[in-house]
């Protein structure tokens, strides 16, 4: 295990550059991202003299072996529209992203696997029909229209939830502040509800498809045979025996699934205006802060890698077949 | 045995969600003494010398106060200072502060402050890029400040500028104790100022909390900005009563805010002028369309191939006057009519100016560049313009933009177009401050490339005008010179529209400030 965490923290660090080097390749290919920061009606002078007080007047290799080794000291350098460390500013919308992922999350697995395996009990019947239309529609219907549609019903005509916004548990919970972490915490997950939903119906409806046809694939196995020939409870054969076997596709699936959720979260979080790594940085882009990106890709692109080693190991406890000295 | 953990887990996450809905759903009005604005974007900074959009000086501005403020109708309104004196050269402005004054870290503000604020933001060491080193202090050619004593400050100016007393409201006052003893970073999240409120909180991305001052008169003990990006959100949140005024509502939801019984929709023509540019730049003159627009009279023919008024009311929601140049109606010269929409003048004229249609054909090529998203309904104006163009006989091609990163580059460069569509922040204060975009040939915000010697040699007799009058004068014949031969196809003022809460008395603005220490409880 330790040489598959070493060789992955070598391929992460390469994979990382990589995502540096294309994003700051794209946020530069739209030309000089000075004019984003000086006032419609500056002088080509000012222009000048902001270009050069932000470091834009470097040829652009400069500019990017310069964040490489700056990034290397562990500074991601300085956000270009808060003046702040860009990483602290990141660190900062984490969290509330880190909650939102979290729940929808759950919701997509706890709900995922009983009505996959329901449906793939109940093949062609009305069961398995309705969940896989309700599995079809989750996929079709766009999560920002979902989450306005929920807006207008659930938060503007029942009043039942709030309409936009967060309350932070994580935060102050990492802060050390248990008190307002766990004092917030039901408010929390009171306005993590519709955005919650909202992000979690395609995965919801995905997993749900997945598990239903890996349920199927497996039931039709001699092994499950053998089991109900036994004389063993269908329950017993449906959990120990089957469930157990259709489980590979999904943890592979439902592991990156998380590292989806938390880089994919863009639009429900600016419908909802939840304050979060996605929001944040579809509006850096927008500035064009090349450092406040960077330092987000980054992050990202660590906790994907981190999940992909994670996804490995819980796929080798269950599946003794497969051994990581044979997966590297 | 897995499915039945599950199975558990989901019964537990509704039972607690349901739980959450009962306890957690609203159960009455939030305090009185708070007023919520919505916004769509986020600030910045709290660095005054930082700023540069109008969204973070709107914040702002209960924050820190200026010597003079603008009213609604353009007016100057006395602030921290009582009064302005102005030497005859026009280059010493020495503003008197009101008695009384205090910063928000409970020091006395004196002209030391008013001084401290010029200089700091002057200093080349701190490296500001905001709107007040840039523009104001560029453009009036700031020179420098000094406290004559505790309650004036003189600022001095290198060269007379007859609108440098209405930029000088740009600045906000900081308070020298507090500044001196903070880093840049954080000036940027913890400001100390001298206006109304100051700040309690600001959660990224989410809202930023303003509270009264003891010596403040607003209405409001707090005044909570909320952030919500999506206009639909926005409207939603305004109609279920969790926030009092709203910016940018989209006009498809003007109809639903009305109609709900508890808000309404204020609409109001801003002082921003929208208008297509005829860039007259050399590396469009190798084209047929580039050197057409060129020439005056091929302008003012397509002057008359596009209907604003019906743009106005089919894409805008909003009946509207087009405009007669580039300065606020207010300001512009009461002879000058709009040009009418006269499809067969426009064709007859371009004809007349050596450009007819050969067997049926169009009669040039152009394209039209616009940003995508940047104004009210832009890509749908747009396109109609681009079609009445066509109709013309013009073979317009029309190419939408991302702003930031593709058009506003292009705009900077003087490069967009050869036609382009844009909008720019004008005043009703001062015909000089609209009208100083063009203020010189190789000023960056003239766009167009335009050159016409009618309009720039007269810039210095403007700026040297003896009265009012003569001023008036200059500026009437100058607009005169912009209607017949300028280098804008004119189109209209920018709506912009408003929700208000019924429990709301507060007027929108024509000039994009948002003042929630403007508004009362209504009742």
């Amino acid at each position: 295990m330790g040489v598959l965490v070493a060789h992955r923290l070598l391929q992460s660090v390469v994979v990382v550059l990589g995502v540096t080097l294309i994003s700051f390749i794209a946020l530069h290919a739209g030309g000089d991202p000075t004019y984003l920061f000086v006032s419609e009606r500056a002088t080509a002078e000012e222009i000048a003299l902001v270009r050069q007080a932000l470091g834009f007047d470097r040829p652009l290799p400069v500019q990017y072996l310069s964040f490489v080794a700056d990034l290397a000291r562990g500074d991601f350098g300085t956000s270009l529209s808060y003046r702040q460390p860009a990483i602290d500013i990141v660190l900062g919308a984490f969290p509330a992203t880190i909650e939102l992922a979290v729940f929808a999350f759950v919701i997509a697995i706890a709900l995922a696997i009983p009505l996959g395996v329901v449906a793939a009990l109940n093949r062609g019947t009305a069961v398995d029909g309705s969940i896989t239309i309700l599995g079809l529609l989750g996929q079709s219907i766009p999560n920002f229209w979902m989450g306005i549609m929920m807006i207008l019903f659930f938060g503007l005509h029942l009043r039942w939830f709030p309409i936009s916004g967060h309350v932070p548990f994580l935060l102050p919970l990492l802060n050390g502040d248990l008190a307002t972490a766990f004092g917030n915490l039901p408010r929390t997950i009171y306005f993590l509800v519709m955005p919650g939903v909202a992000v979690a119906t395609y995965s919801l409806a995905r997993n749900t498809r997945l598990v239903r046809s890996s349920m199927l694939e497996v039931l039709g196995q001699d092994y499950v045979r053998t089991a109900r020939a036994k004389g063993l409870a269908e329950h017993v054969v449906v959990v120990h025996h089957a469930l157990r076997n259709a489980w590979l596709p999904v943890v592979t699936m439902i592991g990156l699934e998380f590292g989806f959720l938390l880089g994919g979260v863009v639009v429900t979080e600016t419908v909802f205006s939840y304050p979060g790594i996605g929001r944040l940085l579809f509006n850096a882009i927008n500035q064009r802060d090349i450092p406040l990106v960077q330092a987000g890709v980054i992050l990202l692109a660590a906790n994907f890698i981190l999940l992909n080693t994670v996804v490995d190991l819980v796929y080798a406890r269950l599946d003794p077949r497969v051994t990581l000295a044979r997966r590297r | 045995m897995k499915l039945r953990y599950l199975v558990a887990l989901a019964a537990g996450l509704a039972i607690v969600g349901a739980a959450a809905v009962m306890m957690m759903r609203p159960t009455g009005p939030r305090a009185a003494s708070t007023i919520v604005v919505g916004l769509s974007a986020d600030i910045a900074t709290f660095e005054p010398a930082n700023i540069s959009s109008r969204d973070n000086m709107n914040i702002a501005h209960h924050i820190f106060a200026s010597l003079f403020t603008l009213g609604a109708d353009g007016t100057h309104v006395p602030n921290l200072a009582r009064e302005l004196a102005i030497s005859d050269d026009g280059l010493a402005y020495t503003y008197t502060l009101r008695e009384g004054l205090t910063c928000h870290d409970g020091e006395a503000l004196t002209a030391e402050d008013v001084a401290y604020t010029f200089t700091r933001i002057a200093n080349p060491a701190n490296k500001f890029t905001g709107n007040a080193p840039g523009f104001v202090f560029s453009s009036i050619g700031f020179r420098s400040a000094e406290a004559l004593d505790p309650g004036r400050v003189r600022i001095t100016i290198a060269r007379k500028n007859p609108i440098a007393f209405g930029l000088l409201t740009e600045i906000s006052i900081h308070c020298k104790d507090s500044y001196e003893k903070m880093t840049l970073d954080q000036a940027a999240t913890a400001p100390v100022g001298s206006g109304p409120y100051r700040l309690v909180s600001w959660t990224r991305g989410s809202e930023i909390v303003l509270e009264k001052t003891a010596a403040s008169a607003a209405a409001y003990d707090r005044i909570v900005w909320r952030i919500i990006p999506e206009a639909s959100t926005r409207a939603a949140e305004l109609m279920a009563g969790n926030v009092d005024i709203i910016a940018n509502v989209a006009p498809d939801q003007i109809a639903a805010i009305n109609q709900s019984g508890v808000a309404t929709v204020q609409s109001i023509t801003s002082t921003r002028r929208m208008f297509v540019g005829f860039n007259q730049a050399e590396q469009f003159g190798q084209t047929p369309g580039g050197r057409a627009i060129r020439d005056p009279k091929v302008r003012r023919a397509l002057q008359y191939a596009v209907d604003v008024p019906t743009i106005c009311r089919q894409l805008l929601q909003i009946e509207c006057q087009r405009a007669t140049g580039l300065v606020n109606p207010v300001n512009a010269v009461k002879a000058l009519s709009p040009y009418p929409f006269e499809p067969a003048t426009a064709e007859r004229l371009l004809d007349e100016a050596g450009w007819p249609r050969v067997a049926g054909k169009m009669r040039f090529a152009l394209t039209l560049q616009a940003g995508r998203g940047r104004y009210l309904n832009d890509v749908n104006v747009v396109q109609a313009i681009g079609q009445y163009l066509r109709d013309a006989g013009v073979d317009v091609t029309v190419e939408l933009l991302e702003w930031a990163s593709v058009f506003q580059p292009l705009l900077r460069t003087r490069t967009a177009g050869p036609l382009f569509f844009m909008g720019t922040g004008g005043g009703l204060w001062s015909p000089i401050y609209d009208m100083n975009d063009l203020a010189r040939v190789e000023s960056g915000t003239n766009y167009t490339n335009w050159s016409d010697a009618r309009w720039f040699s007269r810039w210095d007799a403007l700026t040297d005008a003896a009265t009012p009058e003569d001023m008036r004068r200059l500026v009437d014949e100058m607009l005169q010179v912009f209607y017949d031969d300028g280098p804008w196809l004119h189109l209209y003022f920018q709506p912009d529209f408003y929700g208000v809460s019924s429990r709301v008395d507060w007027q929108a603005r024509p000039d994009e400030r948002i003042y929630a220490y403007d508004a009362r409880p209504k009742g």
